[in-house]
């Protein structure tokens, strides 16, 4: 039996895991840090909502139609705004204070989103959790199996996605050097598309996965957003694989930390949760800029590990 | 006059403005000026803020204890939290009368606030000011929430969740204070960008442009390309601050929540994209158009509520919101470009129009009388 408290940080560290790898992948192709991100996760959010309250299904199949809205959310946004941008002139800058705008227009669409919903059924979408419809499975959540198997597949398909296939050799190619992949003959505007899209979906599976376990707002991307910022940057920024690990780090030291320290100084310290995240942020900056990425270089290069490390990668 | 709507969103816009402009003034001089990305700007407002309620507010209450007034017990979290709109009440009737107390008080808020951004500044700098933008950036944003949590929850810096009432500044006066307190605030923008105008125009600020326009040039020349980056940061994180600390004496009320992300890393950043960065002039303009909008559609939403269904402070998002994008594709560089900067006492006409007389003449019947002799 697994204490409930390890339940909840493995629910919420793989969640905080598929959110990193996302916005890995667009801190890759498109060389901007997305502050939008979070804000895709309330779309999958709502979908879950809709479909469980009003509709009266189970959440779980709202998680494909969740990635569809997410994807086509993260297309639309990549088409209409953030290429546009680029073809006006626009720099990486300007990029980002555009995705600050994306993610605040996001969060007031699904504030009104919200409202609507109270205004024209009389469910109350503040603040809400789905837990009472999720199944049960061996005794547990089946929340905790989905989310967990959620996280792995990502983790499988994404290595499948960047190694056998061929769009995602493009993109690999891409993130090097865009211009050197376009004279190779890549789309470079069809790969940009292809990682709106993906990062849309993987971002919006993860938050439709939310309100089965935790207390669900319109406003869920801020508190989500630097806890996948301090993942990405603890694996490497420029790692996926790196990523879908310092992710899953940041999520369970998130839970499992503060829990501790609750059972030190009193309950009083719970409030400070969201902290953890800026706490890692500081400590890999200061420690090791790289991340997991520069740790395992740093080991590489000491003669004590050099062994180790090398019957790993045989 | 002063009862009439009309003039009180007149002095609101001023103040506002007055304030954004402080702060859209500092990012420009970061991001326009010296290329440092600074998505934080909320943190600085805040720790303005927090100085007042955590330190100018106990002050006034110590110097109300001297003076004899009975107060309430403050010393403690619960009466800090509890008693805190009786003491600051008792406050006030303290400094009524005494106009020197009250102005000393203000201008050391604005001293010692200006200090402690300064300093703070130099605290949020260190993880990231060495590596590329995008870590600056995302450090800032993240820290930005986590210092509105640390003063939402810990009770002595702002009164956690209930906030923290400030006592009226300017009680001695007899007219109406926002309007003068409106007035200091336009008067310090002023002070703000006449001191960024002598910044940028001395070596210093041409220095601070070539950081932006080639930092590994500037490095093998010899200059400490951090360093600057990080005073530039300090600088202007303690003119934000100065900014928070007038918006505490205007609001007579502190609370974390105040210093959110949307409202003070946001907005001033569309104030500064909307103008075009790099000229102060064009952060005038967007700072004044979009404190224009943005007042009024708060100011008139009791009659805007009637014609949507979801409360005002979205559609507001949504609207600014739509409006910075279209900006932004329309125009990246803002309404206004960069101009090439004019810097007092080099004489440009002597630098351009050069006197290069060619004689055409005299060429000629060189080359005729050459060919005579040949």
């Amino acid at each position: 039996m697994i204490p409930a408290i390890y339940m909840y940080a493995i629910v919420w560290a793989s969640m905080i895991s598929i959110l990193s790898v996302g916005w890995t992948m667009t801190h890759l192709t498109a060389k901007i840090p997305n502050f939008a991100h979070g804000a895709y996760a309330a779309i999958g959010v709502y979908v879950s909502f809709t479909l469980c309250r009003i509709h009266g299904y189970s959440p779980y199949l709202g998680l494909p139609l969740a990635a569809l809205l997410g994807g086509l959310t993260g297309l639309f946004l990549y088409i209409v705004i953030v290429n546009t941008i680029v073809k006006m002139g626009g720099g990486a800058i300007v990029l980002t204070v555009a995705t600050i705008a994306i993610g605040i227009f996001l969060r007031a669409g699904m504030n009104v989103y919200a409202t609507w919903i109270r205004m024209a059924t009389g469910n109350y979408a503040y603040n809400f959790m789905l837990k009472e419809s999720d199944f049960t499975f061996l005794g547990y959540n089946g929340v905790f199996f989905v989310s967990l198997g959620a996280c792995i597949s990502t983790a499988v398909l994404l290595h499948i996605l960047l190694t056998r296939t061929k769009i995602g050799v493009a993109m690999r190619a891409t993130a090097e050097d865009p211009e050197l992949a376009s004279v190779v003959g890549i789309n470079t505007q069809r790969v940009q598309q292809f990682s709106w899209f993906i990062t849309g979906a993987m971002a919006a599976v993860a938050g439709a996965l939310m309100p089965l376990w935790f207390m669900s707002t319109p406003a869920i991307g801020l508190v989500l957003l630097s806890a996948c910022m301090a993942g990405s940057l603890l694996g490497g920024v420029e790692s996926c694989y790196g990523a879908i690990l310092g992710g899953f780090v940041v999520g369970f030291a998130q839970i499992v930390i503060t829990r501790w320290l609750m059972g030190w100084f009193g309950a009083g310290v719970g409030e400070y949760r969201p902290m953890v995240p800026m706490i890692i942020l500081i400590i890999v900056l200061l420690v090791e800029p790289r991340g997991i990425v520069g740790l395992i270089d740093r080991l590489r290069a000491s003669p004590r590990f050099k062994g180790i490390i090398s019957r790993f990668e045989r | 006059m002063i009862d009439s709507v009309g003039s009180r969103i007149i002095i609101d816009i001023c103040m506002f403005f007055g304030l954004y402009v402080i702060i859209a003034m500092a990012l420009n001089f970061q991001y326009g000026n010296a290329g440092v990305p600074n998505m934080g700007s909320a943190i600085s407002v805040a720790f303005g803020g927090f100085f007042v309620t955590g330190v100018v507010v106990r002050i006034c209450y110590m110097l109300a204890e001297e003076a004899g007034f009975a107060l309430k017990p403050w010393r403690d979290n619960w009466g800090w939290v509890y008693n805190n709109y009786a003491n600051t009440v008792m406050a006030d009737t303290f400094m009524v009368d005494k106009p020197t107390l009250c102005i000393s008080i203000f201008l050391f808020s604005l001293v010692f606030g200006f200090l402690f951004g300064w300093a703070m500044g130099y605290v949020i700098s260190l993880p990231a000011i060495r590596l590329r933008a995008t870590y600056l950036m995302i450090t800032l944003v993240t820290m930005a929430d986590a210092f509105q949590l640390l003063g939402r929850n810990y009770v002595p810096i702002s009164g956690g969740t209930l906030g923290c009432w400030i006592p009226e500044i300017l009680g001695f006066w007899q007219g109406d204070r926002s309007l003068l307190l409106s007035l200091v605030t336009m008067a310090f923008g002023l002070v703000c960008y006449l001191i960024l105008r002598t910044m940028l125009n001395s070596p210093y600020g041409r220095l601070m442009r070539s950081v932006r326009e080639n930092e590994i040039t500037v490095g093998s020349v010899g200059k400490n390309v951090i360093a600057i980056r990080r005073d530039v940061l300090m600088f202007a994180s303690g003119m934000t601050a100065v900014a928070g600390v007038l918006l505490a004496w205007y609001f007579s009320y502190g609370m974390a929540d105040t210093y959110s992300r949307a409202t003070f890393t946001y907005w001033p950043w569309l104030m500064l994209m909307l103008g075009g960065p790099g000229n102060n002039a064009g952060t005038f303009i967007g700072a004044a158009l979009v404190i224009f909008m943005r007042r009024l559609i708060i100011v008139y939403k009791w009659q805007l509520d009637k014609f949507i269904f979801f409360p005002m402070a979205f559609f507001e998002n949504i609207l600014l919101g739509t409006l910075l994008l279209v900006v932004m594709i329309l125009r990246p560089d803002g309404l206004i470009p960069e101009k090439l900067l004019r810097i007092p006492g080099i004489n440009y006409r002597r630098l351009v129009r050069e006197t290069t007389t060619v004689d055409w003449k005299g060429t000629l019947r060189r080359a005729i009388s050459t060919k005579e002799a040949s």
